[in-house]
């Protein structure tokens, strides 16, 4: 009794003293942000993550810029000008671009920017082009190439790269005309004439500006001079293809930074933090906050007191704990931010079937399925029905995500309110499944399992939902569904041995082709995972439609392409929409300036500082 | 002594080769597709990674190859002191040990006299007052921080202290800390932040430093005082009910020298023991303490590294706690012999 009135008492005091405790505006000019993102690289050209573009985005600078929270409007940043048909510096049907270079703008080590170091940059890029990073934005446009690798194979006609070299890695002497030859294409895509930057695409390519603006850290631009000092690519044709591919920690630029942007880098403490400081000799006027620390904490627990108490002024907030801030003081909740991201199921046309523990007997005998359960489109389309949007979005988004109509997301061309959707329709499932496989499917049923990489909750409720309904429908669909580490995962979807599995997509740019190319073409960054029959598919129905809308520079005629896509792709079915997400940001009131900008990675603290209310 | 003192360190190359076989042993059962996650970390970095760059990024960190020659290949570095790179911590492994041992190292330190003083103390009182209140009193306090989950409490303690009170916030240092420490003027003589900030002149960092270890100190110590306690409490209850302290008592010495002259002296061989594996363990990193409160310690690095299948660091690691385990198994080995003069290291 009297512990329990104690334990009462001391209870009532500090629910008492922390509603007292409103945080003060602590320090003034410097902005925390507690987040648990994992800044990987520094190097803007080998950057493909959000969390280390969003130090780029501060540090480095671009042509040009997104004007505020629009994606189809620029503004000159280290250009003069935005190039268009109009002011004459888009030429030759969109093949080449004109950029002007801003003069008195230098590096945060003094060096001046040179249109020099501008065309430095786009070829750095090019040649860098690492696996698995973001260089094919501008080796498509500039070189009709999506990789320096491909290049290479088509025109020295060799196997592979490495075949190039000989044992101890010298290049062999009867590719090194060849590789001269690619270096002179290179060469001549980007090219200085006196203080402007010519680009010259190989065809014309409607996002090539999108490819440019700040928030693209391939576009990046950094010192010719710096760079070779800290041993990087010297700018000459000799031994270019030293500089490709690089290991990421013997890239000269992985810790270091020098760009012309309003912040520079002061330290990088790997895995705990990433300081920056206020450019004083900035072009423009110098940003209004002094420093800005990105602070990496895991704990949610201790992210939502460092914001409670005013020592952090924005915190990363994992949807589900959204209700425990509602109510605290002096904190800004935005929501509804669209985001240009979208989350699919994929079905595996060609499943794998050798020591493939997931497709259970590997026949259609109600105990597995076979290899290519799902080419047949009556499946698939069986499985779209089963999908409840409404449940999902309400349970798992609090509402806060949209059913997309089509792969290409809202807020871009050639999205369609009114194109054609799946609807959950157990009739129609039924319907689909039954003419499915002759019959055999209905009649036999199946078994398989859908594998989450563990701790993605959106992903496991979404696999399950689907088993459910599927069992629901009729008792001999079988699914099962299990959470592995995610290497077991990487390792079973590369080798092909997942049924179908759940991905999403973020935008690179914002552009239609940036969704229709990696989901729906031949040659598209998941196709390769959905068998050889999606690839014929693709091939047939998507590659001849996703290059006619890259031909054409009119939006209006571009939209009525993508419009038939997305139709074909409902009728094809070769994967689930499952949502688009709106995005929340949460910070401290006192952070002003704010805005938003789906293509930014991260904030821009140019734009913020802080003053109390 | 010094003859065993040498002769354990002289094991010491075979026991490390041991422990570093057994782990990449065990990476047999990983294909190198599955060792491939910790340089591919989520599925967002598949976006424009075609099956023939995972062949090549499995090349290039010779994944596919026999696992001896693997072995072998990472022993040769070895001797360079070379540890390899480690891609979760964005460094070399050596670098990132260094980089956070300190951390851990102040940590520990500063917690082995709350922790393991104050738990014996509270053992000996125990023993003392044997089932009366006192010693109920203080087993079930103790007994309680022993099942409460580290992070339950820890996340408790942290919202008392920093959530309330406001006095002992999350991190290493504050930012103004931060910033004196970064700067060139601070010498780093040993990474403990408040040794290098009384040796630096600079009170001010050293008292920042040591206000952020209050809270995770707390926390561990109300963890482990139970594990010390219990020990110290029976192998006290057996010292006392020896013949030698009926004399000391029929003798006449006072009962205060009896406890702690003659009892506790002859109890704390066991407690030794145990304390040396809590320092090891507290060197070791504590996850869940060092994660709930922001500390930047070793432990959180070697979660994340085995989590994401980091193989170089996770041997760099492994190879660094073998080291420390025989290295402090041989200072307790030692420290009996200066507690028990019965106990000769031959």
């Amino acid at each position: 009794m009297r512990t329990g009135r104690f334990l009462a008492l001391s209870f009532a005091v500090i629910l008492v003293f922390s509603s007292l405790a409103i945080a003060q505006l602590k320090n003034p000019d410097t902005i925390v942000i507690a987040t648990i993102g994992d800044v990987s690289t520094l190097d803007p050209h080998f950057s493909y993550d959000t969390a280390s573009g969003e130090i780029i985005y501060n540090v480095y600078e671009n042509l040009i810029a997104y004007k505020g929270e629009s994606l189809t409007e620029f503004v000159p940043l280290l250009a003069t000008e935005v190039p268009s048909f109009e002011n004459g510096l888009i030429k030759d049907g969109g093949k080449t671009y004109i950029f002007p270079i801003r003069k008195g703008v230098k590096f945060h080590n003094g060096y001046e920017l040179t249109p020099e170091d501008v065309a430095y940059s786009f070829k750095r890029c090019m040649i860098l082009d690492r696996s698995g990073g973001p260089s094919w934005m501008l080796l498509d446009p500039l070189l009709g190439y999506e990789s320096i690798k491909d290049l290479v194979r088509d025109k020295l006609k060799v196997p592979s790269w490495e075949d190039l070299f000989t044992q101890d890695g010298k290049l062999k002497p009867e590719y090194e005309k060849g590789m001269r030859e690619i270096y002179e294409m290179i060469d001549r895509a980007v090219e200085v004439q006196d203080d402007k930057v010519v680009f010259r695409l190989v065809k014309p390519y409607p996002p090539f500006l999108n490819i440019l603006a700040q928030g693209a850290g391939w576009s990046a631009i950094v010192s010719k001079k710096w760079c070779v000092e800290q041993g990087d690519w010297p700018g000459t044709p000799d031994e270019w293809w030293k500089y490709h591919d690089p290991q990421k920690e013997k890239d000269p630029l992985y810790e270091k930074m020098n760009g012309t942007g309003p912040f520079k880098l002061v330290e990088w403490k790997k895995g705990e933090y990433v300081k920056l400081e206020r450019n004083e000799a900035y072009w423009r006027e110098p940003a209004k906050i002094r420093q800005v620390v990105i602070r990496r904490v895991d704990e949610w627990a201790t992210r939502r007191m460092l914001l409670e108490k005013g020592d952090a002024d924005a915190v990363y907030v994992p949807r589900q704990y959204l209700p425990q801030i509602e109510k605290m003081k002096g904190i800004r909740i935005i929501r509804g931010l669209p985001t240009l991201a979208i989350e699919v199921v994929l079905f595996n046309f060609n499943i794998r079937v050798e020591g493939n523990a997931y497709i259970g007997s590997g026949k259609l005998d109600g105990e597995g399925i076979p290899s290519d359960f799902f080419s047949d489109v009556h499946v698939r389309k069986g499985f779209c029905y089963l999908f409840d949007w409404d449940t999902y979005i309400k349970e798992v988004w609090n509402g806060e995500a949209l059913q997309p109509t089509g792969i290409v997301p809202k807020g871009l061309l050639g999205y369609d309110p009114n194109g054609p959707k799946y609807s959950f329709n157990m009739e129609k499932a039924k319907e689909e499944f039954m003419k499915a496989w002759n019959g055999e499917v209905w009649n036999k049923g199946f078994k398989f399992t859908i594998l989450y990489n563990a701790g993605n909750e959106e992903r496991r409720i979404a696999a399950e939902m689907l088993a459910r309904n599927a069992r629901k429908l009729n008792p001999k669909f079988k699914i099962e569904v299990r959470g592995v580490q995610w290497s077991t995962y990487l390792s079973d979807l590369t080798k092909g041995n997942l049924p179908l599995f759940i991905m999403g997509w973020l935008a690179d740019y914002p552009d239609p082709h940036n969704f229709v190319q990696p989901f729906l073409g031949s040659k598209g960054a998941f196709m390769a995972y959905q068998g050889r029959n999606a690839v014929d598919l693709a091939k047939i129905e998507f590659d001849p439609l996703i290059e006619k809308a890259m031909e054409i520079v009119d939006p209006k005629d571009r939209e009525k392409i993508y419009f038939e896509i997305q139709r074909k792709e409902f009728e094809h079915a070769p994967h689930i929409l499952l949502y688009q997400a709106m995005g929340v940001h949460v910070s401290r009131t006192w952070i002003k300036g704010w805005y938003y900008n789906p293509m930014r990675p991260g904030g821009d603290f140019y734009s913020l500082y802080k003053s109390a209310d | 002594m010094l003859a065993y003192i040498v002769r354990r360190l002289l094991i010491l190359p075979f026991i490390l080769i041991g422990v570093t076989f057994l782990v990449f042993f065990m990476m047999q059962f990983l294909d190198p597709v599955q060792r491939l996650a910790a340089y591919i970390k989520s599925p967002e970095e598949l976006k424009n990674l075609s099956s023939e760059d995972i062949e090549r990024l499995i090349k290039r960190y010779g994944l596919d190859r026999p696992l001896w020659v693997q072995y072998l290949e990472w022993v040769k570095k070895i001797v360079h002191l070379d540890l390899g790179w480690s891609e979760v911590a964005h460094q070399p492994v050596k670098d990132a040990i260094l980089s956070r041992f300190p951390a851990t190292l102040e940590l520990a330190l500063f917690a082995v006299f709350p922790v393991i003083w104050v738990g014996i103390w509270l053992g000996v009182i125990s023993a003392v007052h044997r089932d009366r209140l006192l010693d109920q009193v203080i087993r079930v306090f103790a007994i309680i921080g022993w099942s409460l989950p580290s992070f339950v409490f820890g996340i408790f303690i942290l919202f008392i202290l920093y959530g309330v009170l406001g006095l002992f916030p999350p991190g290493r240092l504050s930012l103004w800390a931060q910033a004196v420490v970064s700067s060139q003027e601070f010498k780093s003589y040993t990474g403990l932040l408040v040794i290098d900030g009384i040796l630096n002149g600079r009170f001010d960092v050293a008292l920042d430093a040591l206000r952020h270890l209050v809270g995770p100190i707390i926390t561990l110590s109300y963890l482990w005082w139970a594990f010390i306690l219990r020990i110290t409490r029976s192998s006290m209850l057996e010292a006392l009910n020896k013949e030698y302290i009926t004399t000391a008592r029929a003798k006449g010495v006072p009962e205060r020298l009896v406890i702690h002259r003659h009892a506790k002296r002859n109890a704390l061989i066991p407690v030794v023991t145990v304390a040396g594996m809590m320092v090891l363990g507290l060197l070791g990193g504590v996850v869940i303490t060092e994660t709930i409160f922001d500390y930047p310690g070793i432990g959180r690095l070697a979660a994340t590294a085995s989590q994401q299948l980091d193989y170089p660091l996770i041997l760099g690691i492994t190879l660094f706690y073998g080291f420390l385990l025989v290295v402090g198994n041989l200072i307790v080995d030692v420290l009996y012999a200066i507690i028990d003069p019965r106990v000769r290291l031959e």
